[in-house]
């Protein structure tokens, strides 16, 4: 095996040139910054280089609460396709685990709502979490920067609340996202209780970092694995409580009362053995995160492996009402270069820390902290417009993140104390991310939209509740740094505390059908939709394509 | 200040965290900068695992590697490594004997350590106390005098034995007794000074230990001392914390303060005994013993 | 170039990354022993992406693909070389003669504690994890380790109660459980580390008066009034306090 370019500290010949000029311009940009841009800028690189403003890479659904609302194609093929099971082989009538609280995820949102409706008075055995993978396997984990809390005295909720409305292009819901800044202090008191271990200062005081679109420093993170830390917090309590829980079962459909249409309960499918089993729950909670599995538009994608939009797709079939369907987040910094890690996150905390983008030949071209559509667009439009970005041995495009940056500025040993996690990723490829800048492409990150939730994470239909990524609303059309693992905690407590109070309120049980996904294929046909496709899809396909062509399925 | 590696040991860190405090402001104030490994593991002692030898070995190299290490980053004066507790003493010192000496078991703990960096076999171990055993009395300032308290040194075995692994002649040691002048109180030592305590069978062998220590005791409070120092935090636990179980099974016995060697000298260099311990026993009930007014401030 | 063009040629630049290269494509190859059955892979991609080539589809042993999540602990040789070697096949390139197998899961007890309750004493560790006073100081957790995280070092601060060092060497910790695999004295590293972390985040800091006072007044209504008014504005307005605060960030900001 050898080596098609040779390789210096990591990077090719004409990629170290590059790194050449952005060693030469370091010690002005030191001292200079470029200016934030005005709104209206914003909106001319938005409408040029944001793959939203494109509008070939969607259409409307033909189908469905949400008829006529724009969607990535991408989802729109999973909405507009048949069920994954064959409902004629299942059997409603014998019921396999019969629980109060159904929970449909184990990431931040599905391990907070268990943890708090047993707060709120629900017993154990009553609740059950299922996992498509693993319990903690989710984009939670993967969170790196930080979770907003406005939590010190110069910050205040309404403050926080004005910037995401700010960020989410005033499109988000007031009342939820009243919600989530609410509570965000609540949240944070609630983890470091049960031993989240946030940054402190000498004094024992959180560190607070600015986060893009952020006009107060805001950010609690944990080095550079804020949601691993809070989830492996999160679910070792959840295991100490011994919460049941299901692991590698799938929800493949809800099931819903033929008389009344709630959701009643779900079957779920055991990867490994192909069994199904049928659960009746008194309510369920959707916590299933988003999409990014899906590559919306080709792009790579920092998502964990099962993110692939399964929670949308099956409470839509149930008559459940999306929002902001047509808005997707890329995130500015998704690793460029090497091949090997494309798409994977660098954190927007090294920009809060000092980091700046940078083109091939050195310059500083955009403010490092604009809101993430914004920042993205400017790195599309450096590479593909201004032609001034770096080209990779795999053809690729990116600009340069100088990290360096960090440590000349925060002081010696900044970058590795704060992000362990980064420069041990690309040490292992052979780049030192405190000597050399890293490359960053925009990578699809985040679902906006999704589900829609009321401050309660009710849905229009009873029995349904959201959590999380997978619900739409409280961002509107963009989310900001940070207010994603907030969001997940925030409302899967609230969800957990609504479940709760439901299952005191409510004692009777509904019948289990599949009458949903009658009408649903009703609606198919009459839309004159013919399609083979099945959905949700579960997990991606990669295995190679030579393999692919010539599998036998005979065993 | 001289910087020198130092190696707190396991039971430092907890039980005896008063033998810590004293020693390292004893330390201070007599000039050196003791300077912990940031990172260290248990000196070998304890080893429940350990049925063959060389495993026994491994985790003490690898502290006198982390010695090397430091001192190869310039955080040390020299190579060398204190440590208070005498097990940990005696384990790390053996140990290095050991690896000195013997070309095959230098060779099979390398192979073990593997990819660990190697020992280059020259660091030196020393007890606490042979950091000042050329210090002559009298040129030490005190803050308080101790004329007139008669203190029992006890060395137990870890100190001297094996020979090789001893800090001072094993059969007529006088490095206690010498450290107890240096800061005004009086030595008495007798063969018992030297008689083990019973060590780790106290967990399984109590009634063992309690006769050990009745002898020890005994001899001391007929030598006329007024208390007792170790400098072993096992030792310690024999002497003192089991005293109720000696007068039970001893009617006769009467009881004797135990100390470590280190709260005699802070106390003499000026060290307020509430900063050591809550309740200074041994200092409290010396001080009644010897009668407050021979002790002056 | 126009609107539609630049997507294109994202999508165009990304393909490979996403859909795979074509065979005729990969001038570099690299032969890999998956279960000790050989397969020859392009020698660019990590494990992961060489067993998913290979015709592998995951279910277990692949969770965020991205060095956080643990799930793909991955144990290999070299041909001609003794030691046994772990990695995480998401971040771990393909080398030749690799012999690998994936260990999607390893068997561990956790002792239930329950935080409120449980001391914040030296022996907390030794009344949850006795068998942590079975290290023999061999060093082979920290040389499992995918994180080189200092492994043996936080089981020996451990066992003398050192919450604050347990918690500094083992914070990247991403519980993969080759540590617990490996040890001799079959002690679980991780468990013993998670149990440090959450008692030290709990009690090894002063409660932070600024966020108590936050959420006492919150649930007291301090900020109903402002969140009423704000409710009514309209978007303009709206717009121009947002343009306000972004307007005077630095003040607030500077020094981040």
């Amino acid at each position: 095996m050898g080596e098609e370019y040779k390789l210096i500290g990591g990077y090719p010949k004409s990629m170290r040139e590059s790194i050449k000029k952005v060693e030469a311009t370091r010690s002005k940009r030191l001292k200079t910054s470029v200016p934030a841009m005005s709104l209206a800028a914003r909106d001319d690189v938005l409408n040029l280089c944001h793959p939203d403003y494109h509008k070939e890479g969607k259409r409307a659904l033909k189908i469905g609460v949400n008829k006529g609302d724009l969607a990535p194609s991408e989802v729109a093929d999973l909405i507009e396709a048949h069920p994954l099971i064959d409902t004629r082989s299942v059997d409603l009538k014998k019921i396999d685990i019969d629980t109060d609280i159904l929970i449909i995820g184990g990431g931040l949102a599905g391990t907070s709502a268990a943890l708090l409706a047993n707060d709120n008075g629900i017993p154990v055995e009553r609740i059950l979490l299922v996992n498509k993978l693993r319990h903690g396997d989710s984009n939670s984990i993967m969170a790196q920067g930080g979770t907003q809390v406005a939590d010190s005295k110069e910050d205040s909720p309404p403050i926080h609340f004005i910037d995401a409305l700010g960020g989410g292009h005033f499109t988000n819901k007031p009342d939820v996202l009243k919600a989530l800044v609410s509570e965000a202090p609540v949240a944070l008191q609630w983890m470091t209780g049960l031993g989240v271990l946030f940054d402190r200062m000498e004094d024992g005081d959180f560190v607070r970092l600015p986060g893009g679109g952020t006009s107060r420093k805001r950010m609690h993170a944990c080095k550079d694995y804020t949601g691993m830390e809070e989830l492996r917090v999160l679910r070792d309590e959840f295991r100490n409580r011994k919460i049941p829980c299901l692991e590698f079962n799938p929800v493949v459909e809800l099931l819903t009362d033929p008389g009344t249409g709630k959701v009643t309960g779900a079957v779920l499918w055991e990867m490994e053995t192909g069994e199904y089993k049928i659960v009746r729950s008194r309510i369920t909670i959707l916590a299933t995160g988003g999409f990014g599995r899906l590559h919306i538009r080709g792009f790579p994608t920092t998502n964990h492996y099962g993110a692939t939009n399964d929670g949308v797709v099956l409470a839509y079939r149930t008559g459940a009402k999306l929002r902001d369907t047509d808005t997707v987040q890329y995130h500015p910094t998704g690793a460029a270069y090497p091949q090997q890690i494309v798409g994977l996150l660098l954190t927007e905390k090294l920009r809060s820390m000092g980091g700046q983008p940078v083109n091939v030949n050195g310059d500083a071209f955009v403010y490092p902290l604009e809101p993430r559509d914004v920042e993205a667009s400017a790195f599309i439009k450096e590479c593909y417009v201004n032609g001034l970005g770096v080209d990779t041995p795999t053809g690729m495009k990116g600009v340069w993140l100088d990290t360096p940056l960090i440590d000349l500025i925060k002081g010696k040993g900044a970058i590795e104390n704060s992000f362990p996690g980064m420069v041990r990723m690309f040490k292992r490829f052979g780049i030192d991310m405190i000597k050399d800048p890293v490359l960053v492409f925009p990578t699809l990150h985040y679902q906006n939209g999704g589900v829609e939730t009321d401050p309660e994470g009710r849905t229009n239909i009873e029995g349904l509740l959201v959590a999380g990524e997978v619900s739409g609303g409280v961002h509107g059309k963009n989310r900001l740094m940070g207010n994603s693992t907030l969001d997940c905690i925030v409302f899967g407590r609230i969800s957990g505390a609504t479940a709760a109070e439901y299952i005191k309120k409510h004692k009777e049980n509904g019948d289990l059908s599949f009458k949903h996904l009658e009408r649903y294929g009703k609606e198919l046909k009459e839309a004159g939709i013919k399609t083979e496709r099945r959905a949700p899809i579960l997990l991606p396909e990669y295995r190679g394509k030579a393999v692919l062509q010539r599998i036998l399925d005979i065993f | 200040m001289k910087k020198i590696g130092y190696y707190p040991g396991c039971t430092l860190k907890t039980k005896a965290k008063i033998f810590e405090k004293t020693a390292l402001y004893t330390a201070e104030k007599l000039g050196y900068e003791f300077i912990e490994l940031p990172n260290w593991n248990c000196c070998g002692a304890v080893f429940s695992l350990s049925s063959d030898d060389l495993i026994h070995h491994l985790a003490p190299i690898r502290n006198l590697v982390r010695v090397q290490d430091m001192k190869e980053g310039a955080f040390l004066s020299e190579e060398t490594l204190v440590t208070l507790c005498s097990m940990c003493f005696n384990t790390l010192k053996r140990a290095n004997i050991r690896y000195k000496n013997s070309a095959e078991d230098r060779s099979k703990i390398k192979n073990i350590m593997d990819t660990e960096s190697a020992y280059q076999g020259n660091v030196s171990v020393l007890h606490f106390l042979e950091l000042f055993k050329s210090i002559e009395p009298g040129s030490v300032k005190l803050k308080r005098k101790l004329k007139g308290l008669k203190v029992f040194v006890y060395y137990g075995c870890t100190l001297l034995r094996p020979k090789e692994a001893s800090l001072d002649d094993a059969e007529a040691p006088v490095i206690l007794e010498r450290y107890v002048e240096t800061f005004g109180a009086e030595a008495l030592s007798t063969p018992f000074s030297r008689l083990c305590c019973g060590s780790y069978q106290t967990v399984n062998a109590r009634e063992k230990v309690v006769e050990l220590a009745y002898k020890i005791l005994t001899s001391a409070i007929e030598s006329g001392a007024d208390a007792v120092i170790t400098a072993c935090p096992l030792c310690f636990f024999n002497l003192k914390d089991i005293q109720n179980e000696i007068c039970a099974a001893y009617p006769d016995f009467k009881g004797i303060p135990v100390a470590y060697f280190t709260e005699l000298s802070a106390y003499a260099l000026g060290m307020d005994p509430g900063e050591w311990d809550e309740e200074p026993g041994f200092i409290k009930t010396a001080l009644a013993q010897t009668g407050e007014k021979k002790i002056k401030r | 170039m126009s609107k539609k063009d630049i997507m294109g040629e994202i999508a165009k630049a990304n393909s490979s990354v996403i859909k795979g290269v074509d065979k005729s494509e990969i001038k570099h190859w690299a032969n890999i022993y998956i279960m000790g059955q050989r397969y020859e892979v392009p020698a660019d991609l990590t494990i992961m992406q060489a067993m998913e080539y290979a015709g592998f589809r995951f279910i277990h042993s692949c969770g965020c693909r991205a060095g956080f999540c643990g799930a793909c602990s991955t144990i290999y040789r070299l041909k001609g070389d003794y030691r046994l070697k772990t990695a995480m096949a998401c971040q771990t390139r393909v080398e030749e003669g690799m012999f690998l197998v994936q260990l999607p899961f390893s068997p561990a007890v956790k002792p239930r504690w329950n935080i409120e309750k449980t001391g914040y004493e030296d022996g907390a560790f030794l009344a949850y994890f006795p068998e942590i006073a079975r290290c023999v100081s061999c060093n082979t957790c920290t040389k499992a380790c995918p994180q080189d995280l200092q492994v043996m070092d936080y089981i020996q601060a451990a066992l003398r109660g050192d919450f604050k060092k347990v918690s500094e060497l083992s914070f990247d910790c991403i519980q993969c459980g080759m540590c617990a695999v490996r040890c001799p004295a079959e002690i679980v590293h991780y468990h013993v580390a998670q149990f440090g972390r959450e008692m030290y985040g709990r009690y090894g800091y002063p409660r932070n008066a600024v966020l108590d006072k936050r959420v006492s007044d919150i649930k007291k209504g301090v900020y109903d009034k402002e969140f009423k008014d704000l409710v009514k504005k309209n978007k303009d307005e709206l717009v121009k306090i947002y343009k306000d605060q972004l307007a005077n960030k630095d003040k607030f900001i500077k020094g981040g």
